[in-house]
C-alpha cells in the first residue's frame, strides 16, 4: 500500500474540490482513482497540472489550487458557466466587433490552462540522471497477469523487468520492479537491433526511464468507463477504482450516500466494500443475481434497465435523476455521490503506438489488440496479457502464465492471430440509442478535460464532418490531459449513432505518445540514451 | 465514393489549405465545376499537422510580399468565412547564438524593413521580456517583427470546405488520384479511385506527395519529402507572446490560444513518405532537451502530444506555383517546404490565376515550374526555412 498522497490529505475534510475547468470554470472533483482524469490537479511547489492523487505529500508541501480567481472555491471566472448555460462555440464566436478581438484573445488566455509556467525550482528539483535497463522482456503492469507473467520467466531464468505506476507495488523475488514509472511511449521495433524494442516513461515525479527489451508483455489493466448525462461533470462522479481506494483507506466517508451505476461484478466489489453507506443500485442493463442478493441483504433499493438522465445539485452531487429503460416516469435518488461501475475498458494505448492489429469489441465497446492464443500480438516479440488482452479477472494469472510459457519456449511468429473485430452493436449502444432521444437538461460533457459538450460532437456531425479523426479535430474532443481515456469510448459510441454505422468504421485517433502527460525534464534527461536512428 | 460528375473544368488534387483555396478562389471566379480530391480525411496531411506559424520575415522579396498578402487576408479572414481562427499577432522572434547568425538576421531585417514592415533587431535583455526564464547567455539578441502571429489551422480548413461546397465545389473525402490522362500532348482528364473523369486541368497541391503526383503524370520534380514533428505541452496560462526560432538549429515554439506550448526542432528522417507519420524518440528526447536547456523552468512542464507531417521541400526553398511547361493543363501548387499554411491566402491566388489562364505575378525565375529545367542556371534561394 502506498503512503499518503495529497489527495488523501484533501479527502480527510470531505469531497476534494480543487479544481476549475478549462473552458467553464466549473468546479470539478477526482473522478478517476488512477491518476488520468483532471479532477485533482493541483500546483505543488510550484510545479503545475500534478495530480494530488499520485503525490506523496511531505512535511512543508505548498499546494495551491491553480486555476480560478480569486480561488478555485470561489472563482468569479465560473460565471462564465451560468453566462452559456447552453455552451460557447469557440469556433465561431468572438470574432465581432474587430475591435475587440485583442480583447476576447486576452480573455481566452486567461481562462485557459489551469495553472502559471513553473517555477525555476520546481524544474530544479525534477533533474535527475536517467535510468536505463536492457532486459530480456519487460512487463509494463504489475497487475496479477504481469506479476503472473513475471515470476514465470524469472522461474525460467530470464532477465525481467517490471514496471508499474503504483508507487511500491509488491516485489517479484528475481525480478526488477520498478514502481512509480510510467511507461508513455512503445514505438514500433526494429527488428534488427538485438533489443528491437525501445520503451520510453519516467519515474515520478520526473526521471526519465529508458528500456532496450528483447520482448515486451503489455498488462495494463482496464479502467472504469465514462458515461453521457447531464452534469456528468459533477463532482461527487466517480470511478469504481476512486471509491475502492478510498474505501481501503478509510476514507469512503467523503463519498457520503452513494448510488452505485452498475450491475455486474465490478458494482458488486464497489457494493461489497462500502455496504450500508450505497443508496441505490442503478444499472443500465440487468443486475446480476449476485449483486442482487447482496443489496437486499442491506436493504438497498435496486434500479435494473434505467436511463441516467441528470446528476443535479450545486458545488456537488445531490440526487440522481433516472428514468427506467423502454419508457416510464421520471424519478430522482437524493445521494451525494455517483460511482461508476458499468464497464471496464482497456488501456490498450501501447498496443495503438507499436502498431498492432486491433479489433473492436461491441462488449464493452472498445478496441483490443489482436491476440492469438499465447497472447502474441501481431507485432512479433509484443504479447498482451489480462484485462488489457480482454480477459476477465479470473483468467489474468492464467494469461500472464500463458505469455510467459510461449516467450520461454521461443514465440513463434505470430501468425495465427485471431479475430477479434467485430460489427455486432453492443449492450451501451442500445443504452445511447434510447438515452440520446430524451429530453436534456444541464451540460453534458463528452469530454471534460477540454470541456466539450455532447452539443459540440453533434454540431459537427451536423455540419457533415465523419470519422472521429475529424471530429477530435473540429472539437478537441480526445486532445486532453487524459488522453482521450474519458471522452473517446462514448464520443465512438455516439458518433457511432450519428454516422449509422459500427464504431469500427468511425475509426479510432492515432495513440500519440505520451500515454500520460510525460515532463520534459525528463524526456530530456534521455536525449543521450536513446540511440540515433537509422535512416 | 461516387463522383456527381464525369468532367470538371480543373480537379485539385490535395484537400489541404493550397488546394481548398485554390478551389475557393475558382469558384469565386464563376470557373465552372471543380473536383478536389482529398486522399484521406479533411486535416489528415499538413495542413492538419503544422504549427500555426504565420511570418513575413524572408530572405526573399517576393515571398516577403506573398506573406504580407497572407497576413492581411488571415486578419479578415474570420469576417470572410464565419469561422475563428484565433489569429493572435504576437510577433516573430528569431534568435540568433552567435555573431555571425545576428549578421544574417540583420540582412532579413533590413530587406523586411524596405518593405514597409516594422522589423526590428532587439538584444539579450529584450529577449529576457519575451521569454521569461531563458537560460543567461542562451542568446546574442534577434530579429522581431510584431505583426507576424499565429493562428489555429484547422478553422481555416473547415472554412474553405464549407465556403467552397457551398459555391458548388466538389470534395471527394478519401478519393486517390491515380494518372493523368493525357491526349494530344495536353491534359485530358485524370483516373481516380472512384472512377475516370475528363477535365482539361489537374492542379497539384498534394504536399508531401507532390513530387509523386507529378511522376504518375510523367513529370519528373525535384520535390522531396522530409518529415517534421511537434510537439505540444500541458496548458497553462499565458507565459509568452511570440513564436520563437532559433537559427541554429530550428527549434520553434510558442503558445497557442489553449495555453499549450506547440513546437518543434528538425531530426534527420529517411526522406519519402513511405514510413507514415509516426513520432520518433530522437525528436520527443532532443526537442525537450533544447527547450529545457533554453528555458530551463519548463522541464517541469508535461509533454502532452506529439505527432508529425511532412514538408513539400525544394533544392532552392522556393515554392512551385504555375503550369508544367511540358504538360498544358498541369499546374503545379506545391515545394511549400512547410509554409505553405502562411502563404496560403496569396499562393493560391495565383494557383487560381494560372488555372484560369490569366497571368501570375511572380517572378518566373523564383516560382515556375521551368526554372528546374534549366540546367545550371542558379536563380535566387530563399534561405531562411525555419520555424
Amino acid at each position: 500500500m502506498d503512503g499518503e498522497t495529497a489527495l488523501d490529505a484533501l479527502a480527510r475534510s470531505g469531497f476534494p474540490r480543487v479544481v476549475r475547468s478549462l473552458r467553464y470554470h466549473r468546479l470539478r472533483g477526482p473522478f478517476c482513482g488512477t491518476g488520468d482524469c483532471t479532477g485533482c490537479l493541483v500546483r505543488v511547489n510550484g510545479r503545475p497540472n500534478v495530480r494530488a492523487c499520485r503525490h506523496p505529500v511531505e512535511e512543508g508541501d505548498r499546494i495551491d489550487a491553480g486555476n480560478g480567481w480569486p480561488s478555485a472555491r470561489y472563482d468569479l471566472l465560473g460565471t462564465f458557466d451560468l453566462a452559456f448555460p447552453r455552451g460557447v462555440d469557440l469556433l465561431h464566436g468572438f470574432r465581432r466587433p474587430w475591435w475587440a478581438v485583442p480583447w476576447y484573445h486576452r480573455v481566452i488566455r486567461a481562462l485557459a490552462g489551469y495553472s502559471a509556467a513553473p517555477d525555476p525550482a520546481a524544474a530544479a528539483a525534477l533533474v535527475a540522471p536517467p535510468l536505463t535497463y536492457e532486459a530480456e522482456v519487460t512487463v509494463v503492469g504489475a497487475g496479477p497477469a504481469g506479476t503472473a507473467a513475471a515470476a514465470r520467466l524469472v522461474a525460467q531464468g530470464r532477465r525481467v523487468v517490471v514496471m508499474d505506476r503504483q508507487r511500491e507495488p509488491t516485489a517479484i523475488p528475481g525480478a526488477e520492479v520498478i514502481g512509480g514509472t510510467n511507461i508513455s511511449f512503445l514505438p514500433p521495433p526494429d527488428p534488427t537491433a538485438p533489443r528491437p524494442f525501445l520503451l520510453l516513461g519516467f519515474r515520478e515525479p520526473g526521471q526519465g526511464i529508458s528500456i532496450q527489451s528483447r520482448s515486451v508483455i503489455v498488462a495494463t489493466g482496464a479502467y472504469d468507463a465514462p458515461l453521457l448525462f447531464g452534469g456528468n461533470d459533477r463532482p461527487g462522479i466517480v470511478a469504481a477504482e476512486l471509491a475502492l481506494r478510498w474505501a481501503a483507506r478509510g476514507r469512503s466517508p467523503a463519498l457520503g450516500r452513494a448510488v452505485i451505476v452498475g450491475g455486474g461484478a465490478r458494482a458488486d466489489a464497489v457494493l461489497e466494500r462500502l455496504g450500508a453507506s450505497v443508496r441505490a443500485v442503478v444499472s443500465l442493463a440487468d443486475i446480476a443475481p449476485s449483486v442482487a442478493a447482496r443489496a437486499s441483504d442491506l436493504g438497498i433499493p435496486l434500479y435494473p434497465r434505467s436511463l441516467v438522465l441528470e446528476a443535479r445539485g450545486g458545488r456537488r452531487v445531490r440526487s440522481l435523476k433516472l428514468r427506467t429503460r423502454g419508457g416510464g416516469p421520471h424519478f430522482s435518488i437524493r445521494c451525494d455521490s455517483v460511482i461508476l461501475a458499468h464497464a471496464a475498458v482497456p488501456n490498450v494505448q501501447l498496443f495503438f503506438q507499436s502498431g498492432a492489429a486491433m479489433g473492436w469489441r461491441p462488449d464493452p465497446g472498445a478496441y483490443f489488440p489482436r491476440t492469438g492464443p499465447d497472447g502474441s500480438t501481431t507485432v512479433p516479440g509484443l504479447f498482451a496479457a489480462g484485462a488489457a488482452a480482454g480477459l476477465g479477472r479470473g483468467e489474468a494469472v492464467a494469461s500472464g502464465a500463458r505469455v510467459a510459457e510461449s516467450i520461454a519456449a521461443g514465440a513463434p511468429p505470430a501468425n495465427a492471430v485471431a479475430e477479434t473485430g467485430s460489427r455486432e452493436p453492443g449492450p451501451l449502444e442500445g443504452y445511447y440509442r434510447e438515452l440520446l432521444h430524451e429530453p436534456r437538461r444541464g451540460k453534458w460533457f463528452a469530454c471534460t478535460c477540454e470541456d466539450v459538450l455532447l452539443e459540440d460532437v453533434e454540431a459537427a456531425h451536423e455540419r457533415g464532418y465523419r470519422g472521429i479523426e475529424v471530429i477530435k479535430r473540429y472539437t478537441n474532443v480526445g486532445t486532453g490531459t487524459c488522453q482521450g481515456r474519458y471522452c473517446l469510448p462514448s464520443a465512438l459510441l455516439v458518433l457511432s449513432l450519428l454516422e449509422e454505422r459500427p464504431p469500427s468504421e468511425v475509426g479510432y485517433i492515432t495513440q500519440r505518445p505520451p500515454v500520460v502527460p510525460t515532463p520534459l525534464a525528463a524526456l530530456a534527461g534521455l536525449r543521450s540514451v536513446v540511440p540515433e536512428e537509422r535512416t | 465514393m461516387r463522383l456527381a460528375r464525369d468532367a470538371y473544368r480543373a480537379v485539385i488534387i490535395g484537400g489541404g489549405v493550397i488546394g481548398l483555396h485554390t478551389a475557393y478562389h475558382l469558384a469565386r471566379a464563376g470557373a465552372g465545376p471543380i473536383l478536389v480530391l482529398e486522399r484521406g480525411f479533411l486535416s489528415s496531411g499538413s495542413s492538419g499537422r503544422n504549427g500555426g506559424g504565420v511570418r513575413q520575415q524572408w530572405e526573399t522579396r517576393s515571398t516577403i510580399r506573398l506573406a504580407r498578402e497572407s497576413v492581411a487576408a488571415y486578419r479578415s479572414f474570420g469576417r470572410e468565412f464565419g469561422y475563428n481562427i484565433w489569429f493572435r499577432q504576437g510577433g516573430y522572434l528569431f534568435l540568433a547564438s552567435t555573431r555571425a547568425e545576428l549578421a544574417q538576421l540583420r540582412i532579413v531585417h533590413e530587406l523586411v524593413s524596405s518593405e514597409g514592415l516594422a522589423s526590428r533587431m532587439v538584444g539579450p535583455d529584450d529577449v529576457g521580456r519575451w521569454i521569461d526564464g531563458i537560460a543567461p547567455g542562451a542568446t546574442v539578441g534577434g530579429s522581431y517583427l510584431a505583426t507576424d502571429g499565429t493562428l489555429y489551422p484547422f478553422p481555416v480548413l473547415w472554412s474553405l470546405y464549407e465556403a467552397g461546397r457551398s459555391l458548388g465545389v466538389e470534395v471527394a473525402l478519401g478519393t486517390e488520384a491515380l494518372g493523368t490522362v493525357v491526349r494530344d500532348g495536353k491534359v485530358a482528364g485524370l483516373s481516380t479511385s472512384a472512377g475516370p473523369v475528363a477535365t482539361p486541368c489537374v492542379v497539384n497541391a498534394a504536399g508531401g506527395w507532390s513530387a509523386e503526383v507529378s511522376r504518375r503524370a510523367g513529370l519528373a520534380m525535384p520535390n522531396v519529402a522530409s518529415r517534421h514533428e511537434i510537439l505540444a505541452t500541458e496548458p497553462m496560462k499565458r507565459f509568452l507572446d511570440p513564436m520563437v526560432v532559433r537559427v541554429r538549429d530550428g527549434l520553434y515554439f510558442s503558445q497557442s490560444m489553449r495555453g499549450e506550448l506547440i513546437g518543434g526542432i528538425a531530426v534527420p528522417h529517411a526522406p519519402g513518405t513511405s514510413r507514415g507519420v509516426p513520432s520518433s524518440p530522437q525528436f520527443l528526447t532532443r526537442m525537450a532537451g533544447a527547450l529545457v536547456d533554453l528555458v530551463p523552468r519548463l522541464g517541469a512542464l508535461g509533454v502532452l502530444r506529439a505527432w508529425s507531417g511532412y514538408y513539400d521541400d525544394t533544392p532552392d526553398g522556393l515554392p512551385v506555383i504555375g503550369e508544367d511547361p511540358r504538360l498544358p493543363g498541369f499546374v503545379q501548387a506545391n515545394g511549400f517546404g512547410g509554409h505553405g499554411f502562411m502563404l496560403a491566402p496569396a499562393a493560391s491566388r495565383r494557383v487560381a490565376a494560372a488555372v484560369l489562364g490569366e497571368p501570375v505575378d511572380l517572378p518566373p525565375e523564383e516560382f515556375a515550374p521551368a526554372r528546374f529545367l534549366a540546367r545550371g542556371r542558379a536563380g535566387p534561394v530563399e534561405g531562411l526555412q525555419l520555424g
